[in-house]
């Protein structure tokens, strides 16, 4: 699997409406050769039909309130609820660090706050893809 | 540095080295300058500026619940905060009930869930609303001002007599929600029917405050800010013009606005020295409003909330100061500083302190204030000032060009500006060309700061959704939905909607109930895609 296999579906799974973040790390993905599906500002249980329609590899999710706890682990349940429990899930935005630990153990395999080079997020990515070609 | 590198201004204005009265002698004194409270009011909109009245320190604040919220309220007043500023949470915003399954997430975040106006009387309770002026960051229609009205009728009090600002802006709202939205072109008209509404009603009362602040946040420029603001406000006075149902200056006269505060200092002082002279001629020019208190570029301003970084989140406090500095320099009505955390977290009870310091510290220790328009007359700063001018009117006439700003935002070409600056920002972040101290220059390999953090409640939404439950069960079912009804046929059939939104609230309707008309008639926008 190379990068051109990568289905990314993009979302903000609240309903706030700091969709910068979301908007850069889209067009990242996009120009390190990526499929993203931009999804915008959908539910938990639109971004598990999404994803399950599309069958992508990584969720990547943006969360720019304090309320990044609720929302991810209900798009997680619904995931799973949709089949997709074994997606790739990555969170962005203003994270605590003290929550990063319970994060992980939902089930997010990488946390990147407000910040953090776009090339870091991309080489996240990349340096992962081997084990995506394993749940593909 | 060599004379001969380039350097720009964060708009792109190439910055000379060094500036001489060659730069300013187009410059006629009367003509372009003026005493301040004279025209073109380049100098400050008022004769006596902060010696006669400081700015007003107003922090726009609401969390978690409206009695929370209120205690919030008090406490800003006994630390020297002098205007109330409210902002609604994010379910409130984008017109959601507070038992919407929808929402539950987030409920009390980012702003005060106000779904009824038990919400709105719980998150005033106990302040005199007769005294105080209230800013309220309310959605499309004035639902929630149509709610704090009321209140003040069940109080007693006189409409009239009541003094405050609702947002009411089409730019700032084309930002923040990305669910559940009316086509612009139908935010116009809500718009205008508030104002209108207000002309008669609510004479005191500013009907809207056209917003800048969440576009310049999306990564636009000084001149794209500036050309934005304005050309929405000319629409605005183009729809109140057509309908022809109030007198334009009884309108104008109560405009105010309300911009960022970004980095580069000398720039965002000049940006509101060439707004107020821009405005002036809008109004006087193109409008032939001959009124002085029209042609006031009355201005509340924020410290940009996107140049906070997570990283070393104390820099966050030198940011602000300067940011501060350059709207008390700029002369600013009236000033928000950020807090330094938020780039973290809602900001803690210390930096909501902190926020009311800097101001106050700016204001009584550096003595900003002492002088009218320190910083007329200086080459560089008159000189920036005529290029901003320049530069944002070849910007306002663009969007003209295109039919104005509702169509702007309708065809996506708004949101293609938004997505161009904000990629370009990011290129320019990750090639250092745009130093950012603590994050792509001297980044430390681990934070040096540990900072207290805000923790939301989460039983917030649990009590919201009780509340609200128990408030749809006492209402009579009959009065509502025949108020509902009206509002619906009122909405159309083109008459001024506002009438009816205000005699639904009376019948206890919510948020959600009068947004679910709008959305009934209007359909939903789904604003367009760039990416």
């Amino acid at each position: 699997m190379d990068s051109k296999n990568v289905k990314i579906l993009m979302a903000k799974p609240g309903l706030e409406g700091h969709w910068r973040g979301l908007i850069a790390v889209s067009s990242a993905f996009r120009d390190a050769g990526f499929e993203v599906i931009y999804g915008g500002s959908m539910r938990p249980a639109e971004i598990a039909t999404t994803a399950a329609q599309e069958d992508v590899d990584i969720v990547g999710l943006s969360i720019l309130c304090s309320n990044y706890m609720p929302l991810t682990s209900q798009t997680i349940e619904q995931l799973k609820a949709h089949g997709k429990g074994d997606v790739m899930v990555l969170l962005g935005g203003i994270i605590y660090p003290d929550d990063f630990t319970e994060l992980q153990k939902m089930g997010v395999s990488g946390i990147f706050i407000p910040g953090t080079p776009l090339e870091d997020i991309v080489k996240f990515v990349n340096d992962r893809i081997p084990e995506l070609k394993k749940v593909a | 540095m060599a004379s001969e590198d380039k350097v720009f201004s964060l708009s792109g204005i190439p910055i000379k080295d060094l500036y001489t009265p060659d730069d300013v002698k187009t410059i006629d004194y009367d003509r372009d300058l003026g005493l301040p409270g004279h025209p073109p009011y380049t100098r400050g909109v008022y004769a006596t500026m902060y010696r006669g009245q400081l700015w007003t320190i107003r922090r726009l604040s609401g969390f978690n619940t409206p009695e929370e919220t209120n205690k919030l309220y008090r406490e800003e007043y006994e630390l020297g905060q002098t205007g109330l500023s409210v902002a609604p949470d994010i379910s409130t915003v984008v017109g959601m009930d507070a038992d919407d399954p929808r929402v539950s997430a987030d409920i009390g975040h980012a702003g005060v869930p106000m779904s009824s106006i038990e919400d709105v009387e719980a998150t005033f309770n106990g302040i005199p609303i007769e005294n105080v002026s209230t800013y309220l960051a309310d959605r499309c229609g004035a639902v929630t001002t149509a709610m704090y009205f009321v209140m003040a009728e069940r109080r007693g009090l006189d409409l009239k007599g009541l003094r405050g600002t609702t947002a009411n802006d089409m730019l700032s709202f084309s930002v923040p929600s990305l669910v559940n939205q009316t086509p612009p072109q139908a935010y116009l008209r809500y718009a205008v029917d508030f104002i209108e509404w207000c002309c008669e009603h609510a004479p005191r009362w500013n009907p809207v405050s056209f917003d800048s602040y969440n576009s310049r946040d999306c990564g636009l420029d000084a001149v794209q800010e500036l050309g934005m603001l304005l050309a929405t406000a000319i629409q605005y006075m183009e729809e109140a013009k057509r309908r022809g149902r109030v007198p334009l200056d009884k309108f104008v006269r109560r405009v105010s606005f309300d911009t960022g505060l970004h980095n580069d200092f000398f720039e965002e002082i000049a940006k509101l020295r060439a707004a107020r002279r821009m405005w002036y001629k809008i109004v006087r020019d193109r409008y032939g409003i001959t009124d002085p208190k029209c042609a006031l570029f009355r201005v509340h301003c924020q410290s940009s909330g996107s140049t906070h970084t997570t990283q070393e989140p104390l820099n966050n406090l030198i940011r602000i100061a300067y940011q501060v500095m350059a709207g008390a320099l700029g002369g600013a009505q009236s000033i928000h500083a950020n807090g330094y955390d938020e780039g973290i977290c809602l900001p803690t009870e210390q930096s909501m302190l902190l926020s009311i310091r800097t101001e106050q510290i700016a204001a009584l220790e550096a003595n900003i204030g002492n002088t009218i328009d320190p910083l007329g007359g200086s080459y560089y700063v008159e000189s920036l000032t005529n290029e901003l001018e320049e530069r944002s009117w070849q910007y306002v006439k663009k969007i003209e060009d295109m039919g104005g700003m509702a169509e702007a935002m309708s065809s996506g070409w708004l949101y293609k500006e938004y997505r161009d600056a904000m990629i370009e920002h990011e290129r320019k972040v990750a090639t250092g060309e745009l130093p950012i101290v603590g994050v792509n220059r001297f980044r430390l390999e681990k934070e040096p700061y540990e900072v207290p953090i805000f923790r939301w409640d989460p039983e917030a939404p649990y009590k919201q959704i009780e509340k609200l439950k128990a408030f749809k069960q006492k209402r009579d079912k009959d009065k509502l939905t025949a108020s509902l009804e009206n509002l619906e046929a009122v909405t159309r059939r083109g008459e001024n909607v506002y009438p009816a939104v205000m005699d639904a609230i009376r019948c206890n309707a919510t948020l959600g109930e009068i947004s679910d008309v709008q959305l009934k008639v209007y359909g939903l926008w789904r604003r367009p895609l760039a990416i």
